[in-house]
């Protein structure tokens, strides 16, 4: 068994895995080590990565590099062994290792679609909460938990998306925060990000709530519907998640006859006379009338 | 009125109407701009309702006041509900507001129809008009067309908005007569083809100003009369002959507080709402026909979906030996969808294909396995009757009872 051992960033996985590649060293005698993994007792010391180049530099399409970058980012006990194989096989000219219908391909595949999925879950479920407006530092604050290892790659969107706005994300391990110009990365994240993040000073919330509690319609309650598209390790993030139990409930308890809020029900309604292509009667609600 | 209040009652008018995509729109980016706001052609889901719905824009009404009277609407005149009204700047103020705190991606914005089309049109274009000329937003914005409009508002709106939408409301004229008495489907198309004619001049002129650049859609109210699925589809399948629309949605007629009597009191299955959404999503990706779905009048089945429907019913195109039947045959298969048919495809250039590939690109093998050959695999099944072969796929009345 050898040893490999890296930094545990991509980049040093591939520099590793193409001199391995050179020598000629199959995925079954390998034991990958990551930064912070120690290796076997018995196991034989690192190989040396100086030695003379047996074979020449393997040639690989340039979209597995991308595949296995991307793939890299998907958090496994043991994520490096798989890549290895993949390339190994490519690397020796069975293409068929890279595609989602193959035995190595279909694990690979399976990564890269819950990796994508991941960066997408950041930017659908993330929440920004603004600061009061003197704060210095970022204007906005969002504490979020991916179960991959996307921000770096993910993270990107919100600059496009909020123009010069200062934003700052935190997660348990990793940190962003752009200054209106640049995005800063911080792996470990700061603690001083984190307590930003995970301690908003965020009072406008309301109009949110009542938004996600009126457009719901209890009469199409559909609780699974809801859990597919919206898995609840999100829930407790997400400033609506508190509601969601709530309006389920009241739903259940009888308010499945129509599509009505209970807020909105609540409420005296109105009836409008038909005024017949008379001018329309605005100025009976004060509301209505304000002058355009 | 608080603005909080208002939000309640305009949500609550305006979440009968399906559509809340916010795909399609073109490249736009704030980085390194002042005002916010970024579309990329990928919609994104922020939040989903306990009903499942997808959260993607702020789905309002400017007013709920409206004229009319359609008797399937929570709106109409004679309704007994709270009514409020924002002003256009409210309307950005919640927008932006949200935009921020990443809950949306940007805003649907439709009305009740106040003193006159015109006048209601004219309203909504000037919250667009605010939200790109003023704050510089780069969201996603869909505005409601009012039929009746004037040809030129309808124009501005395209400048403004990326999708523009006139709902058809009813799958049928006779329909709409008696249920949406102020509505003509005369209009209704008029605005459609308004729409398609924008679209197409900003395409045929690469200088020319955007038009609805993520294209138009409608909507179909499932279940408010007695119309059938073979007629709903047909009338969808003209609409995006016609007038090139991205898409069609189908909305179960959901029941609202003191429902009239010309409407049901109770909805109709979501299933068949699920049915009709699956046979559209046939017609527009898989190339199938409404008349292969649906040979004559009458419902799709509810208890199996109508791509296992067609295989059952023209059982002389198979069984499919996927590794020599076109990539569009092999989509036909139930349980294999367009995507997996394009990996089977790549897959079959390296190996011949075997029956556990298939376990592999997750297909939904209970459904697929009677209709296909692979290296190592026939189906026994091929010769069974497709009656029985029904009874055996047909989904579990528990699933059925969605309602």
């Amino acid at each position: 068994m050898h040893h490999a051992s890296f930094d545990g960033s991509f980049a040093g996985w591939r520099e590793v895995a193409r001199n391995l590649v050179q020598h000629g060293i199959p995925p079954h005698q390998i034991t990958w080590l990551g930064n912070n993994d120690s290796g076997g007792l018995f196991d034989q010391a690192p190989i040396s990565l100086t030695s003379t180049v047996t074979n020449p530099a393997p040639r690989i399409p340039k979209q597995l590099l991308e595949l296995l970058q991307s793939a890299a980012h998907f958090r496994v006990e043991d994520r490096w062994s798989l890549l290895y194989r993949i390339l190994w096989r490519v690397a020796m000219g069975d293409r068929a290792a890279m595609l989602p219908g193959d035995i190595d391909g279909s694990q690979l595949h399976k990564r890269l679609k819950a990796v994508r999925r991941e960066a997408h879950h950041l930017h659908a479920f993330l929440r920004f909460h603004p600061r009061p407006e003197d704060a210095e530092g970022p204007q906005l604050v969002a504490w979020h938990e991916p179960a991959h290892d996307i921000l770096a790659s993910a993270s990107g969107h919100f600059a496009e998306r909020l123009g010069r706005t200062r934003w700052l994300i935190a997660t348990p391990d990793d940190g962003v925060y752009w200054d209106g110009q640049r995005l800063h990365y911080q792996r470990p994240c700061p603690s001083e990000w984190q307590r930003m993040a995970q301690t908003p000073e965020d009072t406008g919330e309301a109009l949110w709530l009542a938004y996600y509690g009126s457009t719901f319609n209890p009469a199409r309650l559909n609780r699974s519907a809801l859990e597919t598209s919206m898995p609840v390790r999100f829930w407790r993030n997400l400033p609506e998640g508190p509601l969601i139990p709530q309006l389920m409930s009241q739903a259940r308890a009888g308010a499945q006859r129509d599509g009505q809020a209970e807020t909105v029900a609540r409420q005296g309604g109105k009836r409008i006379h038909h005024p017949n292509a008379k001018p329309p009667p605005i100025n009976e609600n004060d509301d209505l009338d304000r002058p355009d | 009125m608080q603005l909080i209040e208002k939000l309640t009652v305009l949500a609550d008018a305006a979440k009968y109407d399906a559509s809340c995509a916010s795909s399609g729109a073109p490249n736009r980016s704030s980085k390194g701009k002042s005002g916010i706001g970024s579309t990329n052609g990928m919609g994104i889901c922020h939040s989903f309702t306990p009903d499942g719905r997808c959260v993607a824009l702020l789905k309002i009404l400017l007013t709920n006041f409206c004229l009319y009277d359609c008797q399937y609407c929570v709106n109409r005149r004679s309704s007994d509900v709270p009514r409020a009204r924002f002003t256009p700047e409210e309307v950005v103020t919640l927008t932006l507001d949200f935009y921020k705190r990443n809950c949306i991606s940007g805003l649907f914005l439709s009305s009740g129809i106040i003193r006159s089309a015109d006048y209601t049109m004219e309203q909504l274009v000037r919250v667009a008009k605010l939200l790109r000329e003023e704050h510089e937003f780069r969201g996603y914005i869909h505005l409601k067309t009012i039929p009746d409009a004037d040809p030129l508002l309808i124009a501005e709106a395209g400048r403004y908005a990326d999708r523009l939408s006139v709902n058809i409301e009813l799958p049928t004229e006779s329909s709409l007569i008696r249920l949406a008495p102020e509505k003509q489907v005369r209009t209704i198309k008029q605005a459609m083809h308004s729409i398609h004619q924008g679209e197409s001049e900003a395409r045929a002129e690469k200088r020319a100003p955007r038009f609805a650049p993520a294209g138009q859609s409608t909507q179909m109210i499932i279940g408010a009369d007695a119309t059938d699925d073979s007629t709903i589809l047909h009338t969808a399948a003209s609409l995006y002959g016609n007038f090139r629309l991205r898409r069609v949605y189908y909305s179960a007629f959901s029941p609202i507080p003191q429902s009239p009597n010309t409407v049901p009191f109770e909805a109709p299955p979501l299933l068949r709402e699920h049915r009709l959404y699956q046979a559209d999503f046939l017609l527009r990706g898989y190339g199938f026909e409404v008349g292969e779905l649906l040979s004559g009048p009458g419902n799709l089945a509810l208890d199996i979906d109508p791509k296992l429907a067609w295989a059952l019913n023209n059982r002389e195109h198979f069984p499919v030996d996927l590794n020599r039947a076109e990539p569009a045959m092999i989509a036909r298969v139930p349980g294999i969808g367009v995507l997996s048919a394009k990996r089977l495809v790549a897959l079959r250039r390296q190996k011949r294909i075997r029956f556990e590939d298939l376990t592999r690109l997750r297909c939904a093998l209970e459904k697929a396995k009677p209709f296909i050959v692979t290296q190592d695999y026939r189906p026994l099944q091929a010769s069974r009757e497709s009656l029985l072969l029904r009874q055996q796929l047909s989904e579990t009345p528990a699933q059925m009872a969605l309602w």
